[in-house]
Order: C-alpha cells, then sequence, then structure tokens
C-alpha cells in the first residue's frame, strides 16, 4: 500500500498546504526572496557568489538560494506551485518554458525591460528568441549551450590520424570513426569506440544530424512531427549505421559503462556542450574541440539555453527582477564564466577572457562560432512527453531489436498524438 | 468467531485512548488523501491553476490513453507472473529451511537479506548483474558457450525485472510461511507416516491444507506489492528523460502528476488502481470462505 499512498499523500499534502505564502512586500522594508535552480553541488558556491555580491549592492533585499539535483527540482517546484508558496525566481529550462508559461505560472517581464532601455541589447540574439513571446518576455536566458564534436588527441594521434576539423562531413565523422573503433585484444568485445552521443534526446546528436540533412524537427504551429519526413529520414538511416556497425555502443551497452563513455575514455569522439567540460578536465581526457561536420545541407548545430523566470504569484516581483538584472549583470556574467558550465548569454562576457581564457588546452572560441549555423532546440508544449515518445519508442531500434522504418513511423503518429493533446 | 474477554469500563477508555494516534493518522493520512485523490479525479487541474470541473471524463480518457493502458497492460502481466512466483518458490524455501539442517540460520538470513537492503542499492547491483557486455550472468553463459543476452534491452526488461522482484520478496513469504508451517502439529506427519505416506504425499495432503491460511494471506500481500511495485523496476529500466522502459501503473500516475501537470487523469488513475486492487481482494476473501482451513 506504501507506493500508492506516497501519491495520495502527496496529493493530499498539496490541498491542504494552500494558504501558506509569502509575507507581501511592505514598502521599502527588507524583503527576502526565494531562488531554486537546478544544478550540480559546485554550482551552489558560485551562485552564492552572485548572491553575496548581490546583497552588498542591494542591502534591502536578501535572497535564498537552493540547488537541487534535475530531477527532484521539477518535483520540487510543481509540489511548492500546488501548494500555492512558488520561489519567486526560479531557472528555466528553454524547452519546458511554454509548457509553464501557459499555464500562468509566470510574469510577464515586459513591463520591466520596458523600464530598462538597452537592457537586452548585449545578450546574444539567438538565446533570446525562445523565450519572446506576442505580449514580451515571461523568461530570460541566462547562459546557453552549443553542441560542438569534442575528440580525444590522444586516441587520434596512436592511430596516426589528423583531428577534425571545420571541413569535415558526417561521412568523413563516419570513416574516422570506423577507423577508431578498436577491439585491442581481440577478445571480439570492443574496447573503443569511434564515437559515443545520446540519441534519445534530440540536442546532443540528431537534431544537428537532421537539419544538416535539410530536415526539420517540427512544423512551424507545432501540429506535425517532420522527423521522418525528407532529409530527416536519411539522418536515422545514419545512426542506425552507426549502431548496426558497431562504432557507437548501444543504449544498452553504453548504460553499462555509466553513460559517458568519452569521459571514461572509451570512445575517441562524442557531441556535447560545454557543460561537459570541467568533467572531462577533472578526468584528465586530453580532447580538443571542433565545430558540427557538415551535412548535404551544409552546417547545422543546436543552441539551447537555461534561463530565469519569476512566478506570477510571487509577493516581490520588483526585488526578484532586480536580482535577475544583476546575475544578468557583466558581473553576475563573469562570475558565471567563471563556474565553466555554460556559457554567459552577454557577448561582452564571452567575448572577454573571463569566458576565452579557461582552464583546457581546447578553443573555447568554436562555442561561439558555432551560435553562427545554430538551430533553436525546439520549444513547444507537450515537450517532455513528446521527448519521451520518440526516444523510448526509438530504443528497440537501436538494440537491435526493431526495424527502423516502421518504428519511425510508428513513433512519429504517437509523437503526433501528443502534439494534439497539448494544444 | 469472538475471541477473548470484552473491554469494560476503564479498559474501554484505554482502549480508546491507545487507538487515537492510529485513528487521527487514519482519518488525515489516509482517508484524507482517498477523498483527496477521489475529488481530485472529477477535476482536471494542473497544479497551478485553479482545479476546473471535469466529471467522469478522467475516467473515460484513461481506455484512450495508449500510454496509461499499456503501463496498466504492464502492470497485469507483472503481477501475473510475480505473484504466483513470490507464493510457490517462497513456499518451497520454507519447507526447505523447516527442517533440522546445519546452518539452517544463516540459509534463512541470506534469503532475508534483500528485504533489509535497500532497493536502490541491489537494483545497482542487479544492473551489473544483466549488464551485457559486462554482466556476470552473460559472461557465465558465454563461458559455457551461450551467445550473451540483453537482459535489459526492450524484448527481455519484463522478464528480469520479474526475477529481481521475486528475488527480492521471497525472503518475507518464506518468514510467513515458516511461520504457518512451525504452527502444524508433529503428530500429522506422524500420523501420515505410520499410514505409509511418502514424503511428497505429506507435503501435499498434510503441509498444503494446513498452510492455506498463510498462503492466503501471502496471495493477498503479493498481489498488493505487485500492483504497486516501482523501485527495483525503475531502477533498473529507467532511461534519460525520467523514462521508462517497463512503465508501470504507478510510474505513470507519478509522471502525469508531477512531470505532465495531469493532476486529474493521475488521479483517476490512482482510483482505477485502487479499485481493481480492491476487486481483487474481494475475489480473495471469496476464496477464502470456500478453501482456506483454519485450525
Amino acid at each position: 500500500m506504501r507506493k500508492l499512498l506516497f501519491v495520495l499523500v502527496v496529493a493530499s499534502l498539496l490541498l491542504t498546504a494552500c494558504g501558506g505564502g509569502t509575507k507581501p512586500a511592505a514598502g521599502t522594508g527588507p524583503v527576502t526572496i526565494t531562488f531554486m535552480m537546478w544544478g550540480a553541488p559546485e554550482e551552489q558556491t558560485v551562485w552564492q557568489a552572485v548572491v553575496d555580491d548581490f546583497q552588498a549592492a542591494n542591502p534591502n533585499i536578501k535572497v535564498n538560494v537552493e540547488v537541487s539535483d534535475w530531477d527532484s527540482y521539477w518535483t520540487k517546484l510543481n509540489t511548492l506551485f500546488a501548494g500555492g508558496t512558488p520561489p519567486d525566481v526560479f531557472a528555466m529550462d528553454a524547452p519546458l518554458y511554454l509548457d509553464w508559461q501557459s499555464r500562468g505560472a509566470l510574469l510577464n517581464l515586459q513591463p520591466y525591460i520596458d523600464a530598462n532601455p538597452g537592457f537586452l541589447d548585449g545578450f546574444y540574439p539567438q538565446t533570446l528568441t525562445a523565450y519572446k513571446l506576442d505580449d514580451g518576455y515571461y523568461g530570460l536566458p541566462r547562459d546557453f549551450n552549443t553542441i560542438t564534436l569534442f575528440y580525444n588527441k590522444d586516441m587520434f594521434d596512436a592511430a596516426g590520424m589528423a583531428y577534425p576539423t571545420a571541413d569535415w562531413t558526417y561521412d568523413d565523422l563516419l570513416a574516422a570513426a570506423k577507423q577508431l573503433t578498436l577491439d585491442k585484444d581481440n577478445d571480439g568485445k570492443t574496447d573503443q569506440y569511434g564515437l559515443w552521443t545520446d540519441t534519445w534526446d534530440m540536442e546532443l546528436f540528431w537534431s544537428e544530424l537532421i537539419w544538416a540533412n535539410g530536415g526539420e524537427i517540427i512544423s512551424p504551429d507545432h501540429t506535425k512531427t517532420l522527423i521522418a519526413e525528407g532529409g530527416a529520414r536519411d539522418a536515422w538511416t545514419y545512426i542506425d549505421t552507426l549502431y548496426k556497425e558497431g562504432i557507437m555502443p548501444t543504449p544498452a551497452t553504453a548504460g553499462e559503462y555509466g553513460g559517458d563513455l568519452f569521459q571514461s575514455g572509451q570512445a575517441a569522439m562524442t557531441t556535447i556542450g560545454h557543460w561537459a567540460v570541467p568533467g572531462y578536465v577533472a578526468s584528465n581526457i586530453n580532447f580538443g574541440v571542433a565545430p558540427m561536420p557538415k551535412g548535404p545541407k551544409g552546417a547545422a548545430t543546436s543552441v539551447n539555453s537555461a534561463g530565469f523566470v519569476v512566478s506570477k504569484d510571487s509577493k516581490n516581483h520588483d526585488a526578484a527582477f532586480a536580482f535577475i538584472k544583476f546575475a544578468l549583470s557583466e558581473a553576475g556574467q563573469k562570475r558565471l564564466a567563471e563556474l565553466g558550465f555554460s556559457i554567459p548569454v552577454l557577448k561582452s562576457v564571452a567575448e572577454s577572457d573571463a569566458y576565452l581564457k579557461q582552464a583546457g588546452s581546447f578553443d573555447q572560441k568554436v562555442f561561439l562560432d558555432s551560435l553562427a549555423f545554430a538551430h533553436m532546440k525546439p520549444v513547444f508544449k507537450g515537450y517532455e512527453e513528446w521527448a519521451g515518445v520518440v526516444g523510448d519508442g526509438l530504443i528497440p531500434v537501436w538494440d537491435g531489436e526493431a526495424e527502423l522504418g516502421p518504428t519511425l513511423d510508428e513513433v512519429v503518429k504517437s509523437a503526433d498524438e501528443i502534439l494534439a493533446n497539448n494544444k | 468467531m469472538e475471541y477473548g474477554l470484552k473491554p469494560l469500563g476503564r479498559e474501554k477508555l484505554w482502549l480508546w485512548l491507545m487507538l487515537v494516534p492510529t485513528i487521527i493518522g487514519l482519518a488525515f493520512g489516509t482517508i484524507g488523501s482517498l477523498l483527496a485523490t477521489l475529488t481530485l479525479s472529477f477535476f482536471d487541474w494542473d497544479l497551478i491553476g485553479a482545479p476546473t470541473w471535469a466529471g467522469f471524463s478522467n475516467y473515460v480518457q484513461l481506455f484512450q490513453n495508449e500510454s496509461y493502458m499499456e503501463a496498466f497492460s504492464n502492470t497485469l502481466k507483472f503481477s501475473a507472473m510475480y505473484v504466483p512466483g513470490v507464493v510457490i518458490i517462497s513456499l518451497l524455501l520454507a519447507v526447505l529451511l523447516n527442517r533440522k539442517i546445519r546452518g539452517v540460520g544463516i540459509f534463512r538470513t541470506i534469503y532475508f537479506l534483500p528485504t533489509v537492503t535497500s532497493a536502490v542499492a541491489t537494483a545497482l547491483v542487479w544492473n551489473m548483474i544483466y549488464g551485457r557486455d559486462t554482466g556476470i550472468l552473460n559472461f557465465m553463459l558465454e563461458s559455457v558457450g551461450l551467445s550473451p543476452i540483453c537482459w535489459l534491452c526492450t524484448n527481455n526488461a519484463m522478464l528480469s525485472v520479474v526475477i529481481v522482484n521475486v528475488w527480492g520478496a521471497i525472503g518475507e513469504g518464506m518468514i510467513i510461511f515458516l511461520a504457518g508451517l512451525t504452527a502444524i502439529p508433529r503428530d500429522y506427519y506422524e500420523a501420515a507416516e505410520l499410514d505409509g505416506a511418502s514424503g511428497f504425499q505429506q507435503f501435499l495432503r498434510v503441509t498444503i491444507p494446513l498452510v492455506t491460511p498463510s498462503i492466503f494471506f501471502q496471495t493477498l500481500i503479493a498481489a498488493i506489492n505487485a500492483f504497486q511495485a516501482y523501485d527495483y523496476i525503475y531502477m533498473l529500466t529507467r532511461r534519460s528523460g525520467g523514462d521508462s522502459s517497463v512503465p508501470v501503473a504507478v510510474f505513470s500516475i507519478y509522471r502525469n502528476a508531477f512531470h505532465f501537470f495531469r493532476m486529474g487523469d493521475a488521479s483517476a488513475q490512482a482510483i482505477q488502481l485502487a479499485l481493481l486492487v480492491a476487486a481483487f481482494m474481494g475475489v480473495m476473501f471469496w476464496w477464502e470462505r470456500r478453501y482456506v482451513v483454519y485450525e
């Protein structure tokens, strides 16, 4: 009975918890706001530094920072919202933004932006698109990530191969990956894979490949899933080849190695974002970075951002925006750059030493230059459910249990049903 | 049936006083949340806005919701394998360990260990056992010349999680059956032996009938656990994005409520699951009246 009860108890708690609420801000008196985000424990330290700077400049506002891991973050957030005590400011992942905005949870920040002329001028425009709606911004980006090709220099050197360049095509990637897939002790099992990447979510590999093949992910009105049409189909065939030829470990195999085979030194290449850099540096991987390869329809990569949003029901809208404004100022963004996970949204900071002169013997500029051919990771309602249907639906194909063609058609059908349910 | 003495006077007061904490817990914790869930199942609620009346639409939609139907049928399939597995294996185990053999305490402890170990930790160990490339099970298969199996791929995942769940539950079942077995008087077996009954006949004609109360109880517990199974299954079959390759009903409830913002649907699913458990219990109690022998 315990597990069912858990659900029931939570449900009843949600009902009884209503009516707590924070104290309304009384004029100029000191206020306390809560800032919630997902992240690694070391991010708490950096954000605490941002908060300390902010509090020194605004003695009337106190900020409580709460950092949770990704999964518990969203559960916690939902529970707080249902209980009527949402955090004042919280972190948002761009693809989930519309789900939250459409539920009426978020404050329209446009009046604040209007009151601060020039506030958005220094931002990379690509990072703003995801948050811009007809009646203004209900959120603002705080950092972004483009996906690039990471390669293990030691493995390329050992094979006497030239490092990937900006001119690489997906054919070059396939050929090199094939050559770098090795069974060193001849026991019939691969010891070094040519490539490892995640093909469950679109961000790391398959959206880039679809765009480079001239395909699309979803129709502009968010009613049709386009991942099986035209050039997009070739992208899936390419991935199927990677798995079938054993160049890339299947999801079942990759899971055994703790996920990231590039970090564990078992894959020669991967496609991932800047957030992986601190981990790779800590694991002493001798790596370089190149832009994503080109496809028949040119270069393409994906850009996605994490952002800030303010709860509509917060009693401290002004203080909340003041904090966001500070975190998105040069001082705040510089602190963020020091963290080394993501790329600052302020052009002036991203192109300064704070970002460009980080630890690691690779060219930080590749991530910025990739913006020139980056597509925004799609933002639409029902994203999480849709991504689950597509990602899960194709796993049997990658694990060698189903045929690509019919499975893909089946997946698109279910994905379209989800889009219809989330209109 | 009347047992013991009736409480009188002051005893009655104490009786109620002692029951108060439990009653409060039941009223607010269990019944309160049950009513809340029941109410919510008739509303659409995204956890933020005000709930809006939905009538029976959440229940109607249950049967058109492919992913819930898949999760629900997974729960049924799981239960169909798990319940007989747990009852039969733990009964056999209890019979084996009900004899005077050396180290019986050690064996009982070993079989009981999974019950007191954290499900998350043991699920991680099972992940290592089931691994396709590095798994211990496939290593053993290959060393005798068989080809490796992808235990946790979509086709085999259900069977693999049933094995782990049964393994995790037989310890508890064994204890219940051991208690039932020790209650059977020795003279019944002596009488059977004098009549020339073999060991197997004794098991069939003496043990089984006299242990039916335990079988009844264990089946009931196993079925309730099966309908609510979640932890091992999720740990073994989770995927990136918080999904699972063997989604079960409880997983669907959790996901609809806290990931897809559909409290109403989730509540309707919870109520439907609870009704099913209740129906199953009804059948079991009917069965009890006909077949269960109490001394």
